[in-house]
């Protein structure tokens, strides 16, 4: 969730989050449904631009924040989520979101995301997910298919794919959603969603990259992903890991797990409870500790 | 002069309380008045292993660990076989005998022994862990460590303990106090007589970081634990939520770092801390707080290196590191400390420079302060100052990187009315903007180099030890300052012309007050504790002076020994 400060503070149309700054991605990308999606769950989620941190990575994806109306940071590549965790953890009034691709997160960033997951860190993960490295034209990224001809596997990528989804779950993310970008409006309820969810909230989302990924287009994505059926219980681990791991080899869009626990910041918080801790606090009386 | 010092050397295996037989020494010796400075090697190993406790204890100011000790108390054949070619004419031992693990033998010529039945005493009361409360009453009694402050700072541990407890152990050392009463004294030894007690406090180098964190006004720490830098982490850990603040433990120091540019960021006064290893790690994200102008503070307590190196050894080997480690031209600011003193204080100037200039701040300590405790004037709140970052006053349209009078930019956190804005590793326009022409970088350079350029303006002088033309100048840094100190005390005793020239700012360095100290010296001395003379490099780079590059690189601190040895061979 995001920070009660910043949560169904404002009304604003999804327009009003745009920011100044023109949008750079090719034509066709799936990036820019994605964007709508996100400009809508803001507004609908009423989220204050004030106090939202947009924070990214490096990667098409982590272009994300120039285009919206918030504080944010572009950081290195990679470090999007652990730079992320800093801010929320030091303000945890505000709404924090990510936003950055498959390689940002899962190869040179990869150390960071079970932490973030397993912790509980109170912010929404934003996956562009297009199976390449667009940037930098066209090399097999940990989400790309082992078919995959790009720059640096001229004969075909040497690796099998992960399942971030089947990562997120075992890792212990208490809000789980993947989309796909040629469907903004369901983008746009679970990113909604994730930003209401109190706790570390990952939604997985596919976009295609014309330009540079050849394999999975438009038409293979509308082809391998199905919506999860209305009776799924989202509270069931067991149902989400079945799901996850592609039932029939087709890819569930919709919301597979959600749970409610204390996030790292109430946990962190709880401390300075324990301790009678506060700014009245006179500091001689720790100093005074370490006299003979 | 007369000696009016007296070092004392507790060995033995680690676990056996050495360590905490080293403590209770040291808070008596505080507690009467006296000044401490201890220094302990660590085995590698969890459990078992060597350990060494060395207690160097004065009425006047000690500034470093000493050339070696006057009294050995060895815990088992171990500890005495180590030290066993130290103990030269004049030394004095104590040893577990009969009944321990070992037979001395016949003592080297002039050296004074006294057996102690220590484990035996021990086994006869049932508790073989009241072994160090036998040898401390043993100690107390032969070299005049006081029994009464030793007494106050026993029953200080052990009271929550409960009554029992604290009883026995005040059983063991009447005994080992009545062991060493036995003996006829034959060696010139004691530790100098009570000087009432003092306004002090006894801390670790580690601790004094952290507890000079929180006096600089910390609010945010993101922790990655490694040797020897861990203490540091885990003080603030136990105190900041009494202060209301931060700190949580990353995964790696990569992350830590980030987390700690993140805290800064939303508006919080933000640090780390860590070893070399970590500060490795940590370069690029240093990189990217110079860049995006982000204030931050990294503790860099340095240890033997490279790779894992040498975990628990001393080393002053992080300088190139921490000056300029990172691709492409980013600006820093590196501090490094003397002693614990300087530990608290210089903590809060790395606080306040971070803020001021909104630059990282690396603050180096190093392996042998980490753990070394030494007695320090209690610390009052009120004689710091606490210098915050320039705010924008909400005025016009904000940009996050105007170009000021003193090139430092307003900063605006998070929940700011209008002040919304990109912080970004990409070169930027002052609005934040992604901006890559030729100009605009070059300008840019010069605002974020040129912002901290004054620091060697307004940080504090070096200090100049000494006055008036000198045959030898010595240029010291870190710990070393304090070896340093007390050779040139040595050598000015037996007529030498020496002068002494301090460094706490390394980064940028204050070249003119380097080469104002060179003009009144014939010759240079630049002892430090790695191998290839990291200062000596910075030195010969930036300034007209070629000094003499003294190096050692074993693990251990200089002794004054040996830059008095090596200072008469130069001069």
């Amino acid at each position: 969730m995001s920070g009660a400060a910043a949560l169904h503070q404002v009304q604003m149309e999804p327009k009003e989050y745009k920011s100044e700054v023109s949008v750079v991605w090719c034509p066709g990308c799936g990036h820019h449904g994605i964007l709508n999606g996100l400009y809508r769950a803001l507004a609908e989620a009423g989220i204050d631009p004030t106090k939202l941190v947009n924070i990214s990575g490096i990667g098409c994806s982590s272009r994300t924040p120039y285009f919206i109306k918030s504080y944010k940071m572009h950081t290195l590549h990679g470090r999007a989520g652990a730079v992320a965790t800093g801010v929320q953890m030091a303000r945890p009034d505000l709404a924090v979101v990510v936003t950055g691709g498959d390689g940002d997160g899962f190869a040179i960033g990869g150390g960071h995301m079970p932490h973030m997951a397993r912790k509980n860190v109170n912010m929404t993960y934003v996956l562009f997910d297009n199976g390449i490295y667009g940037l930098t034209k066209g090399q097999y990224s940990p989400t790309s298919r082992p078919e995959m001809k790009g720059y640096t596997t001229p004969y075909g990528g040497p690796e099998d794919p992960m399942n971030p989804l089947m990562y997120m779950l075992t890792y212990g993310a208490t809000y789980v959603a993947q989309a796909f970008a040629g469907k903004p409006k369901l983008c746009a309820e679970l990113i909604k969603g994730a930003l209401e969810h109190k706790g570390f909230a990952y939604v997985n989302i596919f976009s295609q990259c014309p330009s540079f990924n050849y394999l999975d287009t438009v038409e293979f994505y509308r082809d391998l992903v199905f919506e999860i059926p209305a009776d799924h219980d989202p509270t069931d681990m067991t149902k989400a890991i079945a799901l996850a791991r592609r039932p029939n080899g087709k890819a569930p869009i919709g919301l597979l797990y959600t749970e409610n626990k204390p996030t790292l910041d109430e946990r962190v918080a709880e401390f300075v409870t324990r301790v009678g801790g506060g700014p009245d606090y006179d500091i001689n009386k720790i100093i005074n500790l370490s006299r003979p | 002069m007369a000696k009016k010092d007296l070092i004392l050397r507790l060995g033995g295996e680690g676990g056996e309380g050495v360590i905490s037989t080293g403590d209770f020494i040291t808070s008596a010796c505080a507690k009467a008045g006296l000044e401490v400075y201890t220094f302990k090697t660590f085995p590698a190993e969890v459990k078992g292993g060597y350990a060494m406790y060395q207690v160097r204890t004065s009425p006047d100011r000690i500034y470093n660990q000493g050339d070696t000790f006057d009294v050995l108390c060895a815990f088992n054949g171990e500890a005495f076989e180590v030290n066993k070619h130290l103990l030269k004419p004049g030394t004095a031992v104590v040893y577990d005998y009969p009944g321990g693990d070992f037979e001395p033998g016949e003592l080297p010529e002039g050296v004074f022994g006294y057996a102690i039945p220590m484990t035996k005493t021990a086994k006869d009361m049932k508790s073989l862990r009241s072994k160090n409360m036998v040898a401390l009453g043993a100690l107390s009694a032969i070299f005049n460590i006081s029994e009464e402050s030793l007494k106050k700072v026993l029953t200080k541990k052990f009271q929550k303990k409960g009554e029992e407890i604290l009883n026995f152990n005040l059983a063991a050392f009447d005994k080992g106090k009545e062991l060493g009463l036995q003996h006829q004294k034959t060696d010139p030894w004691r530790v100098a007589d009570p000087q009432g007690e003092k306004d002090v406090i006894i801390i670790s180098g580690n601790e004094a970081v952290g507890m000079g964190a929180l006096l600089g006004g910390l609010e945010f720490f993101a922790a990655y634990p490694i040797t020897p830098a861990t203490e540091v982490a885990k003080y603030v850990a136990t105190h900041i939520p009494k202060l209301g603040g931060t700190l949580f433990q990353a995964e790696d120091e990569i992350a830590s770092i980030s987390m700690v540019v993140g805290g800064s960021y939303a508006g919080k006064r933000s640090m780390t801390s860590t070893s070399g290893p970590g500060l490795s790690l940590m370069s690029e994200m240093l990189g990217m707080a110079s860049m995006s102008e982000t204030p931050v503070m990294v503790v860099d307590v340095q240890r033997g290196g490279p790779a894992t190196g040498l975990p628990t050894k001393h080393e002053q080997s992080d300088l190139f590191l921490a000056i300029h480690g990172t691709h492409g031209d980013a600006p820093r600011v590196v501090l490094s400390v003397e002693d614990v003193k300087d530990c608290i204080d210089m903590a809060v100037d790395a606080l306040n420079i971070a803020d001021e200039l909104q630059v990282p701040v690396i603050l180096l300590s190093d392996g042998s302060l980490a753990f070394s405790t030494q007695t320090v004037p209690a610390p009052k709140p009120e004689n710091y100052t606490i210098v915050r970052r320039k705010e924008w006053d909400g005025q016009g349209t904000y940009q996050r990187y105007a170009m000021t009078e003193d090139l430092v930019s307003p900063m605006c956190a998070p929940g700011t009315p209008n002040g919304m804005h990109m912080a970004t590793g990409l070169e930027h326009s002052e609005s934040g903007a992604p901006k890559y022409s030729p100009d605009n970088h070059e300008m840019m350079q010069r605002k974020r180099f040129g912002k901290i350029k004054n620091v060697v303006n307004t940080y504090k002088p070096t200090e100049i030890d000494g006055e008036g033309e000198a045959d030898l100048g010595i240029i010291a840094w870190g710990s070393t300052i304090g070896v340093v100190r007390e050779a040139i005390g040595r050598l000015r005793e037996e007529g030498y012309k020496v002068k002494g020239f301090y460094p706490k700012l390394m980064w940028p360095m204050p070249t003119e007050q380097y080469e104002a100290f060179a003009k009144t010296c014939k010759k240079i001395l630049l002892p430090e504790v790695n191998f290839q003379g990291q200062l000596a490099h910075f030195v010969r780079a930036e300034t007209t002076i070629r000094p003499i590059s003294y190096t050692i690189c074993g693990g251990f601190p200089f002794n004054p020994v040996q830059i008095v040895a090596k200072a008469k061979e130069v001069i």
